[in-house]
């Protein structure tokens, strides 16, 4: 039931910067992803919450209090790491209520609690088990439940899934979706899987080199990136360059109508790009509007719907369309690019100052 | 043998680089190291410093801090034949080298099948291996002296080397099937479906795998040879010389400065193999990791 | 398959070995103290030996000895090592060449550590010298006798020497491959430094601190030429004796010097299974 806030924090080891000037508000019982390629900082971020790395410059406050100066053992911001970590000489039981054990609870209520936890955790019976004993997912939800029995302030978890296989990941995420939001613990979720991200988090924070990109619910993403960087993670890679007056962009394929209403204001150099999943082939290239000419480099099977990948003025386009869509490798086709879906990005080649909420 | 996971951790995971900006809160303060540090630079040191000086000292007195005169006696003593100095250096590396190549020749094999097969009966094995460790091994070499008299093996390198054997063979079995559990068959398996054949996978991959924990077994075996003692007493008769019997008569004499000066001599092939294989223990932990499964 | 056929001839060498030297001379030995002795005549089987060996008060007086030194040796080895090792698996300046002066022990003969240490805690020693030069002492008399003393601190002072690096480096090696994981997720958890001392790291070392410590407690109660240079010739430890008896000219007395030996080496073993049953025990 905690509040979270995380003020300009940065860390830096020598000359490389692994985090930089980093501002986010997360409200108590919220689920919020750090999502980003290996490397970009989050991991160093959630180390920072609790306090296992102290930050170079900036604030870490729990409830509005700041708690920079506060060791790890006192915090209350639980971390569930990639590796179980489940301590190898205890059994079930004993690793479940270690932090309780540490607080000096007593041990009829450590028992009665662990085993609700364990419960919840859907393994029910399994207190004498060795750690060694377990599968891979039991493993991790002995270790979710570690981490849950305390009844932590906060709930970090650093690519907790990263090492199960993937119909394993999907149960978990699910399970661990639903003991977050009945518990009403804050949670912060560290991955790489956008698809991950987005299923999970109530809100999604983008990190790139660092960097905080862009904040937001997981829908924000898809309609609205703010740069082209984002835009890529997200799976979308069609942009193009043009000049805005009011509503149309001129480009050097045609000119194309946007809604001022939905995109960012601002005549002059925009580029704009369009989903995959939202463009549609026209028959032809006269009498409609937003239609842009591609040639079709490939089209390719992908079960349940077909990619085509296409040569669009200078740049490379992917289209994905029904599985039954018909296309031929070497022709030149329409693209239609429907208003509504056509977003304005920022041309990202210098990494952004955050600001805080930017839930567009 | 114990089944702890002790395979490092994950790289990526856990990059080192992780150091606090300030110290790390852990569970010794600043003062507790310095402390320890200085505790074991003093301890280590202080012992082998005052052989150094004694092994210079001409005259040195009660009560002075420093020898009144200093001077190369002793090291000319331990130069000059009737030391037996360099008689006994000679016996004791070509006794120590015959014990190490048997050790690896017998060993290997041995700590193989240990460290990557299971069986029936593998801890009666074990136990066995391993009882020159637990049971003092003196009592044997008493009991084995007659026979050797009778096969005519007393006074004899060989004699003497299959004596040291005895306490060498567990310590390297236990180094080496450590290594070898660690190391596991994926490579060997991998190069022979490459078409490699067995001496060719022992050459290309099994041996340079296991090579640095076969330098600290190789070194702990030679090492154990190398400060016998009483064993070789027993069983060379006193009359085949080793370092440590021409050093044992003076460590209770008055002769300091030959005490000294004969240790040293006695230690520095020893050092000289610490700084050779240093490195390797600091790197590889599956070696020394093998003391802590008895 | 072919591999199980192989294995009697991996293990068949140093099996055969171990077991024909080192069990063969255990057998004769035993003999010889049960009374076998052809050499000068005796062929029959007896417990008077045993019998002789065991109520003699001086006999007892060694063994309490040899036990003594070696458990002080063990506790004192283990608890030290153990700590250095926390001190030295951290980084900090200095750590590298402190972990290389830490291991200089290991290849150091004992007769080469005994040579030093007796040069330093004589009563003419460099230790007394010192303390005479800073003005705490005035002739080799006032510094207390280590050497030859009744509690063996010369001898424990060089089993120490050796064996605290031994211990301390493969505790060393296993916090090296443990890593600081364990101890940071039990931070997370709320647990503090003494907490994670006892409930993490302790149960992680302990198999590696019973091995050695078993090691350590097996040589050093075995051991003869330490105790024969530094300690008192009556009463000596239990090798010593054994040894002395082993080596007097008259045959007569040798089946008593072996039945000591027999005791010696069935003592080692009954303390040292008691010891691992006990600490297997005490770890659950």
């Amino acid at each position: 039931m905690t509040d979270v806030s995380l003020q300009s924090l940065s860390r830096r080891f020598g000359d490389n910067v692994a985090v930089r000037d980093l501002s986010l508000d997360i409200e108590s019982g919220e689920l919020v992803a750090f999502l980003g390629p290996s490397g970009c900082g989050k991991t160093t971020t959630l180390r920072m919450i609790t306090g296992l790395l102290r930050p170079t410059s900036g604030d870490v406050q729990f409830d509005g209090e700041s708690v920079v100066e506060i060791p790890t053992e006192r915090r209350g911001a639980v971390m569930v790491f990639q590796k179980h970590l489940l301590f190898p000489t205890m059994d079930v039981a004993q690793n479940v209520g270690f932090g309780l054990k540490m607080a000096g609870v007593d041990k009829s209520e450590i028992s009665s609690r662990v085993s609700e936890m364990l419960r919840l955790v859907e393994l029910p019976g399994l207190e004498e088990r060795k750690a060694h004993e377990l599968s891979g997912g039991q493993q991790q939800r002995v270790a979710l439940a570690r981490a849950l029995v305390v009844r932590p302030k906060v709930l970090l978890l650093d690519e907790p899934l990263a090492n199960l296989d993937a119909n394993l990941r999907i149960t978990m995420r699910q399970l661990i979706r639903s003991i977050q939001s009945e518990l009403g613990i804050t949670a912060i979720f560290v991955t790489h899987d956008q698809e991950e991200a987005v299923m999970l988090a109530d809100r999604v924070a983008l990190m790139l080199d660092g960097v905080l990109q862009q904040v937001g619910s997981p829908d924000v993403f898809y309609r609205s990136p703010r740069t082209t960087e984002v835009a890529r993670f997200f799976r979308n890679g069609n942009f193009l360059a043009g000049t805005r007056t009011g509503s149309t962009v001129r480009t050097s394929l045609g000119d194309v109508t946007v809604d001022s209403a939905r995109v960012p204001a601002g005549d002059g150099p925009v580029v704009l790009t369009i989903r995959p999943e939202e463009i549609q082939l026209a028959s032809n290239g006269s009498g409609q509007s937003n239609v842009i000419p591609a040639m079709v480099t490939s089209v390719i099977y992908m079960g349940s719907f077909t990619r085509l990948v296409l040569q669009v003025g200078d740049s490379t386009w992917h289209v994905q369309g029904p599985a039954g869509l018909q296309a031929t490798e070497g022709t030149s086709v329409h693209l239609r690019l429907p208003t509504e879906h056509i977003w304005l990005v920022e041309e990202d080649s210098v990494p952004q100052e955050t600001e805080g909420n930017v839930a567009v | 043998m114990t089944a702890l996971d002790t395979r490092p951790p994950d790289a990526e995971t856990q990059p080192e680089v992780f150091e606090d900006v300030t110290d790390p809160p852990s569970l010794i303060g600043r003062w507790t190291r310095r402390v320890a540090i200085t505790s074991i630079v003093v301890f280590v040191g202080l012992p082998i410093f005052t052989l150094l000086i004694w092994s210079f000292a001409f005259r040195w007195n009660f009560p002075d801090l420093l020898p009144s005169e200093w001077g190369n006696r002793a090291w000319a003593y331990v130069a000059s034949d009737s030391s037996r100095t360099f008689e006994g250096l000679w016996n004791s590396t070509k006794l120590a080298v015959l014990v190490t190549i048997m050790a690896i020749v017998v060993g290997l094999p041995a700590s193989r099948a240990l460290g990557q097969h299971d069986f029936r009966g593998k801890s009666t094995v074990e136990w066995l291996l391993m009882m020159p460790i637990i049971v003092p091994t003196l009592v044997a070499t008493m009991g084995i002296h007659q026979i050797f008299i009778r096969m005519r093996l007393t006074e004899t390198l060989f004699g003497v080397a299959l004596v040291h054997l005895i306490p060498a063979i567990p310590y390297f079995v236990l180094v080496m099937a450590s290594v070898f559990a660690n190391y596991g068959t994926a490579l060997e398996e991998t190069a022979q479906s490459l078409g490699a054949n067995k001496i060719q996978v022992f050459r290309y991959v099994t041996l340079p795998a296991i090579s640095s924990g076969l330098l600290v077994a190789s070194m702990f075996t030679f090492l154990i040879s190398w400060g016998q003692y009483v064993t070789t007493l027993l069983i060379g008769g006193g009359t085949f010389v080793t370092l440590p019997l021409v050093l044992f008569p003076f460590l209770s004499g008055a002769s300091h400065s030959n005490a000294a000066a004969i240790s040293l001599v006695f230690v520095a092939p020893a050092i000289i193999v610490l700084i050779l294989t240093s490195r390797q223990l600091g790197r590889d932990s599956s070696a020394m990791g093998g003391f802590g499964k008895l | 398959m072919k591999d199980i056929l192989r294995l009697p001839f991996m293990l068949g060498p140093a099996l055969g070995i171990v077991v024909l030297l080192f069990g063969g001379g255990l057998v004769v030995g035993l003999g010889q103290s049960l009374g076998y002795f052809p050499a000068i005549g005796l062929r029959d089987f007896t417990f008077e030996h045993y019998a002789s060996v065991l109520t003699d008060s001086n006999f007892l007086r060694s063994l309490w000895l040899t036990f003594r030194i070696a458990t002080v040796t063990t506790i004192l080895s283990s608890v030290i090592a153990v700590g250095l090792a926390l001190v030295l698996r951290q980084k900090f300046a200095g750590s590298r060449l402190s972990s290389f002066i830490f291991q200089i022990p290991l290849p150091v003969p004992h007769l080469v550590a005994a040579s030093g240490i007796i040069l330093l805690i004589t009563q003419s020693g460099l230790i007394a010298r010192f303390g005479t030069a800073v003005g705490i002492l005035d002739t080799p008399a006032d510094f207390p006798a280590l050497v030859f003393d009744r509690a063996g601190i010369a001898i424990i002072l060089t089993f120490l020497w050796k064996e605290v690096p031994f211990i301390g480096l493969v505790v060393l090696a296993i916090l090296q491959s443990v890593g600081p994981q364990f101890e940071e997720q039990a931070r997370t958890l709320g647990a503090n430094a003494r907490q994670r001392f006892f409930s993490v790291l302790l149960p992680l070392i302990m198999p590696g601190v019973l091995s050695t410590s078993i090691i350590v407690f097996a040589f050093t109660f075995a051991n003869y030429e330490i105790p024969l240079l530094l300690g008192t010739r009556f009463p000596a430890t239990l090798p010593v004796i054994a040894f002395r008896g082993y080596q007097d000219p008259d045959l007569a007395l040798r089946p008593e010097a072996m039945a000591v030996s027999i005791v010696l080496a069935v003592v080692a073993v009954l303390l040292l299974v008691a010891y691992r049953r006990l600490a297997r025990y005490a770890v659950k």
